[in-house]
C-alpha cells in the first residue's frame, strides 16, 4: 500500500477535524461534509486488496443463488411463475405478516431496547439477557407446542393472528439487540446536551436517541421481515398460506422444481427492491453520533408503577417463549421419553462446533463486506457488498437446493457445504448490525485517521475494529443462536450420522412426538442463554474512547440528578 | 526489541492464538463426524422415515450381516433432490421414502436401479412393488374415517364418498392439502372413480368443512373426541399411538371415545425402499432391503410405528382391535402417477 499523498497528511489550517466536545450530534445533508473534505484529502488510494476480498466474499455468497437461477431456467420459463389458482393470496398473506410483525416487533424491540439499555429498574441486567431467549426458541416448536396445548383444551390455534404473534416473538430480539447496542453507544455527553436544553427522558428518547438509533431499529426490522418471508415451519403448522408455503408446494406438491425456484428468486428480487428503497429513503437523513463519547450515560431511574410496567414489558416476551414449552412439559411429564445423555451430549457438541465455526466465518465475511463498503468507493463494490447478504430472504429449503447443485457437481464434503451454507444464510444477520454501527460512525473519524497518515489497514485495525467491538459481539451472538437452531440447511446438507439438536427437534416434532422433541429444544435454549451471558457484561461497558487517552479537552461535569 | 514493549506486543497475539485454538478445536469436533468410507462393509441409507425404532432395526441388520449402516434422515423431497444433484458422487446406496408418489418421483428421475432378487419377487405382492423392480414397499398405512359416535352414526359412512353428504355440514374436519396422505387419497379416488366424480366429491366434502384446516393428525383426533368435529380422515397409526398411551392417559381416554370406519375399499399408502442408481455397494443395499422386507425386518419396521405389514393385518393388538380392512388394490405406482393431478384438483376445489 502506497503512502497517502503529502496533501492528505496536512489538514487545512483552521479546519478542525475532530468535533467540538459540546456538539454531540451531527446531522448533515447528503454527504455535503464528506464531499467537501476529500477535495483536500483527495484520493487516499483505493484499498484494492479490500475490494478484492469483497468481490471474493460476494462471489462465494452469490454462487448458490446463481446455481438456483440455473435450476430455474431449466423449467418452462416465465409463464409458470404466476401463482395460479391461489391468485395473490400468498403474496397478501406474506405482506400482512411482514407489516404486522415489523410493526409489533419494531415497537416491542425498540421499547425493550431502550428500557434495558438506558433505564434503571430492579432486574434490568437479567431482563436484558433474557431478551435473547425468544430468538433461541425455534418458531416451529413454539407453534407446535401451542397448537398441541390448545387442542387439549379445545382451543383452535390457527390463522394469521397467531402466526403474527409467534413470529413477532421469534424476531423482535433482533431489534432489541441492535437498538439497545445503539442506545448504549450514545454516552453521557449526549445526555448532558439533552439536559442543558431541558429535554426530559421522553424527549431525549424520542427526539435524540431514537433518531440516532433508527438505522439499528430498521436493520432489526429488516432482518425480522426477511425471516418472516423465509419462514416455513410455523406458518405451515398454523395454516397460513404464505409465499414460502406456495414455493414449497410448487416443488413438493406439484413436482415443479424450476417453477418453485423461479418463484423464490422473484420473491428475492422483491426483497432486494424493498431493502434498496429503504436505504435510499434513509440516505437523505443520515445522522452521526460523534463516535467518541466519553463516560457512560447515567441510567434513568424508574420507580413505582413505571418500574412495574418496565419489568412487565421486558419480561413478557421471554417468559412467553420459555413458558409455552415448559407448560407443555409440566402438563405431560409422563410422556417425556428417557433420553440417552450420551446421545444428547453428542448432538449438543455437534451443534456447538458447527455454530462456533460458522459464527467465526460469518463475522469475518460480514466484516469484509461492511468495511469494504465503507472504504472502497467504487459503486460496483458497494453493490456487491449489499447484494451478498440477500440469501437470508430465500426459504432455507430452497437455498439448500442451490448448495446441493454446487456440492453435487464438485463432490464437495457435506460439512464444508453446510458451513458455507450457514455463512451465506446468516451473513445478513451479522452485516446488518455492523453496517448500522459503521453508518453511525461519522466519516470525519476515518478522515482524521487518514489525515494523520493512517493507511487503510491501520485505520481498520486501530480505529474501526475497536469501535466495532460491541456490534461485533452482538452480531456474533445473533449468528450463533441462529445457527444452533437453523434447520432446513442442516437437514438437507449434513453428512451421514450427523444429527444436530435442531434436526432432532424437528424430526420428533414433525412426527407429532412433541415429548421427545422438547429435551433437545431445551438444550438449544440453554446454548442460547450461555451465548447471551457471554455477551452481556461487555454490552454494559463503554467502547474505548480515543479522546480519553492523553488529551481530554474538558472533563465532563457530573450531570444534575 | 526493547524489553518493556514486548509484553504489549505479545498480548494480543496470545489472545489471537487462543481464538485459533478454539477454531481448531471446533474443526476437530466437526471432523469426528467424517469417516473414511469402508466400501464393502458399509452401506449408506438416505431415509425419509424418522423413527428411533428404525435405528434398532439397522443395528440388528449389522449384527446379522456385519454390514455397517450409515444413516441420514431428512425430508423425502430434499433427499430426492440431494440424490439427484450428487449424481455419481452419491454416498447413498439405499433410498427409503414415505408415500407412493415420492417413490414414483424417484423412479421418474432415474434415481433408482432395478433390484434383481427372487426373494423380493416372491415375498412382495405385485401391487406393492415397482413393475421394473426399482423399489419395493416395506410397510402399509391406511387412511381411515374416524367418527365421534356421539355426533355422527358410524353406520352412515361406508366410503370416502359419504363424507360429501350434506347432512355432515359443519361436522367434517380435514387436514390441509399439504399432507401427502391426503394427496394420495385423492389420487386413489381419481383412479377409482374418475375425474368428474372425484371433483364433485371434493367440492361437496370441502363445503362440509366449516372449521380451519388442521396441519397435523393428532390435534384433529383430539378435536373429534372433544366433539368439535363429528368425522375426520386420519392415518390409523396416529390413533394407535394415542390408544397405546404414548401421549399420556388423557389422550388415551380421548381416543377411546372414537370409532374407526374402514371405508370399502380402503386407501392404502406405503413406505418403501430402493437401491440408488449409483450405489457403491449394491449387494449390501439389496441385503438390507431383503432384510427389511423379510418377516423379521418387516415386523420391526411396521410394529414400532403401528403400521400394517405388507401381507395380512399384523400382530399389533391395537390395530387388531380396529378391525380388518379391504384394500383398494391400487398399485403404488398408479397412485404416484396421479399425485400431481390430485393436488391440482384439491387446490381448485377448495381443499386448503
Amino acid at each position: 500500500m502506497s503512502a497517502p499523498s503529502p496533501q492528505a497528511r496536512r489538514p487545512r489550517p483552521g479546519q478542525s477535524l475532530s468535533d467540538s466536545p459540546t456538539e454531540a450530534i451531527r446531522s448533515a445533508g447528503p454527504d455535503r461534509r464528506a464531499r467537501a473534505l476529500p477535495l483536500l484529502l483527495r484520493s487516499p488510494p483505493e484499498p484494492w486488496p479490500l475490494a478484492l476480498a469483497v468481490a471474493l466474499v460476494a462471489l462465494l455468497a452469490l454462487a448458490p443463488l446463481a446455481a438456483l437461477a440455473l435450476l430455474a431456467v431449466q423449467g418452462e420459463a416465465l409463464p409458470s411463475l404466476q401463482l395460479e389458482a391461489q391468485g395473490l393470496s400468498p403474496l397478501a398473506h406474506t405482506l400482512t405478516l411482514v407489516v404486522g410483525v415489523g410493526c409489533a416487533g419494531g415497537l416491542i424491540g425498540t421499547c425493550n431496547g431502550w428500557l434495558t439499555a438506558r433505564c434503571q429498574f430492579p432486574g434490568r441486567r437479567w431482563l436484558r439477557l433474557a431478551q435473547l431467549l425468544p430468538l433461541a426458541t425455534p418458531s416451529y416448536l413454539l407453534a407446535g407446542t401451542l397448537i398441541d396445548l390448545g387442542s387439549r383444551s379445545g382451543l383452535r390455534i390457527a390463522g394469521p393472528g397467531w402466526a403474527m404473534a409467534i413470529l413477532t416473538l421469534g424476531t423482535y430480539s433482533y431489534v432489541v439487540l441492535l437498538s439497545s447496542e445503539a442506545f448504549s453507544r450514545s454516552g453521557a455527553r449526549q445526555q448532558e446536551v439533552c439536559r442543558s436544553l431541558a429535554v426530559g427522558p421522553w424527549g431525549s428518547f424520542l427526539r435524540v436517541a431514537l433518531p440516532l438509533a433508527l438505522p439499528a431499529v430498521t436493520a432489526g426490522v429488516a432482518l425480522g421481515a426477511m425471516e418472516v418471508i423465509n419462514e416455513f415451519g410455523a406458518v405451515q403448522l398454523l395454516g397460513v398460506p404464505t409465499l414460502s408455503a406456495a414455493i414449497l408446494e410448487r416443488w413438493q406438491g406439484e413436482g415443479d422444481l424450476p417453477g418453485a425456484v423461479g418463484l423464490a428468486l422473484v420473491t428475492l428480487a422483491l426483497v432486494a427492491l424493498l431493502l434498496w428503497s429503504e436505504r435510499q429513503g434513509r440516505s437523505r437523513s443520515r445522522l452521526w453520533a460523534a463516535g467518541q463519547e466519553g463516560a457512560s450515560p447515567e441510567l434513568w431511574p424508574l420507580e413505582g408503577w413505571r418500574c412495574w410496567l418496565a419489568q412487565l414489558v421486558t419480561l413478557a416476551p421471554p417468559l412467553a417463549s420459555l413458558a409455552i414449552p415448559l407448560i407443555w412439559i409440566g402438563s405431560s411429564w409422563d410422556q417425556l421419553p428417557a433420553q440417552a445423555i450420551g446421545d444428547l451430549v453428542a448432538l449438543g457438541l455437534r451443534s456447538l462446533a458447527l455454530a462456533l465455526g460458522a459464527t467465526g466465518l460469518t463475522i469475518g465475511a460480514a466484516l469484509v463486506l461492511s468495511i469494504g463498503k465503507r472504504l472502497v468507493k467504487a459503486p460496483l463494490v458497494r453493490a456487491l457488498a449489499d447484494g451478498a447478504a440477500l440469501g437470508y430472504a430465500i426459504p432455507g429449503t430452497v437455498l439448500a437446493l442451490g448448495f446441493l447443485v454446487l456440492g453435487g457437481g464438485w463432490g464437495l464434503a457435506p460439512l464444508l457445504l453446510l458451513v458455507w451454507g450457514y455463512v451465506d444464510r446468516f451473513l445478513a444477520v451479522a452485516k446488518g448490525g455492523l453496517d448500522t454501527a459503521l453508518e453511525g460512525l461519522a466519516p470525519s473519524v476515518d478522515e482524521a485517521a487518514q489525515s494523520l497518515g493512517c493507511n487503510w489497514i491501520a485505520l481498520v485495525g486501530r480505529i474501526q475494529l475497536p469501535l466495532l467491538r460491541g456490534p461485533l459481539l452482538v452480531a456474533g451472538v445473533l449468528v450463533f443462536v441462529d445457527t444452533v437452531k437453523e434447520l432446513p440447511l442442516t437437514f438437507a446438507l449434513r453428512p451421514f450420522d450427523f444429527d444436530t439438536l435442531a434436526v432432532r427437534v424437528y424430526q420428533y416434532a414433525s412426527d407429532e412426538r412433541l415429548g421427545a422433541a422438547l429435551i433437545p429444544a431445551l438444550v438449544i435454549l440453554l446454548l442460547g442463554l450461555v451465548a447471551a451471558m457471554a455477551l452481556m457484561p461487555s454490552l454494559d461497558q463503554q467502547i474505548p474512547d480515543p479522546q480519553a487517552l492523553p488529551r481530554r479537552p474538558i472533563p465532563t461535569a457530573k450531570p444534575n440528578p | 526489541m526493547p524489553e518493556a514493549i514486548t509484553p504489549l506486543i505479545r498480548a494480543p497475539w496470545r489472545r489471537r492464538s487462543r481464538a485459533g485454538a478454539w477454531a481448531l478445536a471446533a474443526l476437530g469436533l466437526i471432523s469426528t463426524g467424517v469417516q473414511a468410507r469402508a466400501e464393502d462393509t458399509s452401506i449408506g441409507v438416505y431415509s425419509g422415515r424418522h423413527y428411533n425404532s428404525d435405528q434398532k432395526l439397522y443395528q440388528q441388520f449389522t449384527t446379522q450381516t456385519g454390514i455397517q449402516v450409515k444413516l441420514l434422515e431428512a425430508k423425502d423431497d430434499s433427499l430426492i433432490e440431494r440424490l439427484r444433484q450428487e449424481g455419481k458422487n452419491t454416498p447413498a446406496d439405499v433410498l427409503v421414502l414415505v408415500d407412493a408418489a415420492r417413490l414414483e418421483r424417484a423412479t421418474s428421475l432415474d434415481l433408482l436401479q432395478p433390484a434383481r432378487s427372487a426373494t423380493l419377487l416372491r415375498t412382495i405382492p405385485p401391487n406393492l412393488r415397482d413393475s421394473k423392480g426399482r423399489w419395493v414397499a416395506l410397510t402399509r398405512r391406511v387412511r381411515v374415517v374416524l367418527v365421534n359416535p356421539a355426533l355422527v352414526k358410524a353406520t352412515s359412512i361406508r366410503t370416502y364418498g359419504d363424507l360429501a353428504n350434506p347432512a355432515l355440514k359443519g361436522k367434517v374436519c380435514l387436514r390441509d392439502r399439504k399432507s401427502v396422505y391426503n394427496q394420495s387419497l385423492v389420487a386413489s379416488q381419481l383412479l377409482l372413480r374418475g375425474e368428474a366424480q372425484t371433483q364433485s366429491w371434493l367440492k361437496a366434502m370441502t363445503s362440509n368443512v366449516t372449521q380451519p384446516y388442521f396441519s397435523s393428525d393428532i390435534p384433529l383426533i383430539r378435536a373429534l373426541a372433544k366433539g368439535q368435529c363429528g368425522v375426520g380422515l386420519v392415518n390409523t397409526y396416529y390413533l394407535a399411538r394415542l390408544l397405546n398411551g404414548e401421549a399420556g392417559p388423557a389422550d388415551r381416554a380421548l381416543a377411546r371415545k372414537l370409532q374407526v370406519v374402514f371405508p370399502k375399499p380402503a386407501h392404502v399408502n406405503i413406505s418403501g425402499a430402493g437401491i440408488t442408481r449409483y450405489a457403491k455397494n449394491p449387494q449390501g443395499a439389496l441385503k438390507l432391503i431383503e432384510f427389511l422386507a423379510s418377516p423379521v425386518g418387516g415386523k420391526g419396521y411396521a410394529e414400532a410405528n403401528h403400521e400394517y405389514p405388507l401381507k395380512g393385518f399384523g400382530d399389533d393388538p391395537i390395530l387388531k382391535g380396529m378391525g380388518r380392512f379391504q384394500a383398494d388394490g391400487l398399485s403404488a405406482e398408479q397412485l404416484g402417477s396421479r399425485n400431481r393431478d390430485a393436488v391440482k384438483l384439491m387446490e381448485a376445489n377448495g381443499w386448503l
